[in-house]
């Protein structure tokens, strides 16, 4: 199904899918755009590279009540967050960070034990990605080619859009994406001649250049193996880090979080928030052992952990070569330069 | 897991605490169920641990102390932490008195392989306070129903002095029975010590158990390991039978938070239980051996 908008009444479309859900888009901030709440129409803006925090948002929020508790009370009257799902539109997403849903679904809910926050939201969630705009070549830092994302390519949406002129087309790519797509009655027939260009679109986006090597998932994590223990390697690739970890915030596929309990006068909350193994104390025990006090070891184990862990435990690398790590470093570590030299190493 | 969310604790009641050594800084703590229903999806084999809760504090994850074959209650083990870094869960546990309600998420990881040690001989070896889930798979094998679908029973238990023991009552009742021969040592002895003086690596080696068959499981603090792994693979006992159980700092316990990543395992949900095989295909910068 094909479907088609006129760029100019897209906050109809906007008010349509307010209706029917909450509309999560790309919304102009200070310093760039991130997915939000869209509150107004008139909010919803096209006119976006990608966005400085991944969608990863959406499922797996910075912060995540559990339980409440009152510490004076019995544990047994503690009272479960109740989770509150609404039907969900995540609209625009680039599709680098669409392909990154499906690797984390892979680690919340498709093996061992079912993570129930992630699950439910992702269920509750249509996705509509969106083509980079092919006429703007693509920023330095991306990498996504390299991973075998094309630039416009529709994998891991429900719905893919892509501009056309003053249009937007907009395909169904999945059950949930004609359903929704079937229920907005502001959109016109895609033609055959928006069917053809729509097409194109998504093979000249594979051919979109951003920087790219060969990569072999087996071949990269065996490399990584054989180098771990290189302490010069990752002495000379850390030496510049501060170990903020802005780069697994940013990150569509950093997963790693802490479960922590916040108390105010005897009332509190556990929450799971957002953590990162770039963190100093984020394996230091109560012992007062820690396996990785260096910045190397932890950097380290950033790179194996997508490159090489993920790729042995689960089968595929855990990056999607969106360059949000290497844009927003504050001291410019590029994990793409990391796998090229490691290949060379 | 019992609870349909596996980040919500349920409420368990502590019914006795026992002191275990001399330092008044390990003690085990027996908890109750306070719903049947929890009680009766709770099935957890010697090995596996759980993440104690107390709210406002936070989660510990401890290893089940108690057998399965013990009903209406289980059993932990917890050494007060917080000599360097503050052991905020540990003592707050330590602080509690029997009656307090506290709560626990599991079981979680894997367990002692028992179907592998099955028709096996089996060599127990531990040392000071990592004898907690090696007493629970003891006393799971010395369950009449559970013995003899093992071959002979070794222990080979040390710590540091006598009062640094646990569990002394059972270890004496081990020493009496025939069907398990139990080795007690201490590094160093008091004065009203009769038994055994020297450190686990050497009993292991004047003991010298046969590796035919057999399969041995090692708990002990890092140094007790390293000395105590050559001494088996002199006696040729090969890598996969050689246990042992991981301990790295946790949080969910169920393999999602990434804190517990080791190679391409997480320790909670892979492990903690790995045989010496195992841990040389992992990427190992927490080496304790070599």
């Amino acid at each position: 199904m094909l479907k088609k908008i006129s760029i100019k009444k897209i906050n109809d479309l906007a008010a349509a899918l307010m209706e029917k859900g909450t509309l999560l888009a790309p919304v102009k901030e200070a310093a760039g755009h991130n997915f939000a709440e869209i509150k107004d129409p008139q909010q919803l803006d096209l006119d976006y590279y990608n966005t400085i925090v991944s969608p990863k948002t959406v499922f797996l929020p910075q912060k995540e009540d559990f339980v409440r508790y009152e510490t004076a009370k019995p544990v047994a009257e503690a009272q479960p967050v109740a989770l509150n799902i609404k039907a969900t539109f995540l609209f625009g997403v680039r599709p680098c960070d669409a392909k990154s849903f499906q690797i984390m679904d892979i680690h919340f809910h498709a093996s061992g034990i079912i993570d129930p926050y992630w699950q439910q939201r992702r269920d509750a969630t249509v996705i509509f990605g969106s083509a980079f705009d092919l006429d703007i070549p693509a920023q330095d830092a991306d990498f996504y080619q390299t991973l075998g994302i094309g630039a416009a390519d529709p994998e891991g949406s429900d719905v893919f859009m892509v501009k056309k002129g003053e249009d937007l087309l907009m395909k169904a790519i999945t059950p949930q994406g004609e359903e929704i797509l079937a229920r907005l009655a502001m959109l016109g027939e895609g033609k055959p001649a928006d069917k053809k260009y729509f097409e194109e679109y998504i093979k000249k986006g594979s051919q979109h250049q951003t920087r790219n090597m060969c990569l072999d998932p087996q071949v990269i994590a065996k490399k990584l193996e054989d180098i771990f223990h290189s302490g010069e390697f990752w002495q000379a690739q850390s030496a510049a880090c501060l170990s903020c970890g802005i780069c697994t915030f940013v990150c569509p596929t950093c997963y790693c979080f802490d479960i922590c309990d916040d108390t105010l006068f005897s009332r509190g909350v556990r929450r799971r928030v957002w953590d990162a193994c770039m963190f100093t104390d984020f394996t230091l025990e109560a012992s007062g052992h820690n396996p990785r006090t260096h910045v190397y070891q932890r950097l380290r184990q950033k790179v194996c952990h997508k490159y090489s862990f993920h790729v042995r435990k689960y089968g595929v690398i855990s990056c999607v070569g969106c360059g949000r790590c290497t844009r927003y470093c504050p001291v410019n570590i590029d994990i793409y330069s990391i796998i090229q030299d490691a290949m060379k190493a | 897991m019992i609870n349909k969310n596996p980040y919500i604790p349920i409420p368990m009641k502590v019914i006795k605490i026992i002191d275990e050594v001399d330092t008044r800084d390990i003690k085990t703590f027996r908890l109750s169920f306070l719903n049947k229903e929890d009680e009766a999806s709770f099935k957890y084999l010697p090995g596996q641990f759980a993440e104690l809760s107390i709210y406002g504090k936070g989660e510990s994850p401890i290893g089940i102390a108690s057998s399965p074959t013990e009903k209406g209650y289980i059993e932990f083990t917890v050494m007060r932490m917080g000599t360097v870094v503050p052991g905020t869960v540990t003592s707050a546990l330590h602080d509690l008195d029997e009656g307090a309600q506290i709560g626990i998420r599991g079981p979680l990881g894997n367990s002692w392989p028992i179907e592998f040690l099955e028709k096996k001989n089996v060599v127990v070896v531990g040392g000071g306070f990592a004898f907690t889930t090696l007493r629970s798979l003891v006393n799971y094998i010395l369950h009449e129903d559970n013995r003899k679908r093992f071959g002979e029973i070794t222990v080979i238990y040390g710590a540091r002095n006598p009062g640094l023991l646990l569990y002394k009552n059972e270890l004496a009742a081990w020493q009496k029975r025939s069907d398990i021969k139990t080795i007690i040592t201490v590094d160093k002895g008091d004065e009203s010590w009769q038994g055994r003086e020297g450190f686990v690596p050497a009993v292991c080696k004047e003991i010298a158990p046969s590796p035919q068959n057999a399969v041995t499981v090692i708990c002990g603090p890092p140094v007790m390991i390293r000395f105590t792994l050559p001494v088996f693979f002199e006696l040729g006992f090969s890598k996969e039978n050689i246990l042992t159980s991981l301990e790295m700092r946790m949080k969910c316990g169920i393999g999602k938070c990434g804190r517990c990543n080791v190679g391409y395992k997480y320790v909670c949900s892979d492990g903690p239980v790995f045989s010496l095989a195992d841990l040389e295909e992992l990427l190992r910068d927490f080496a304790t051996y070599k």
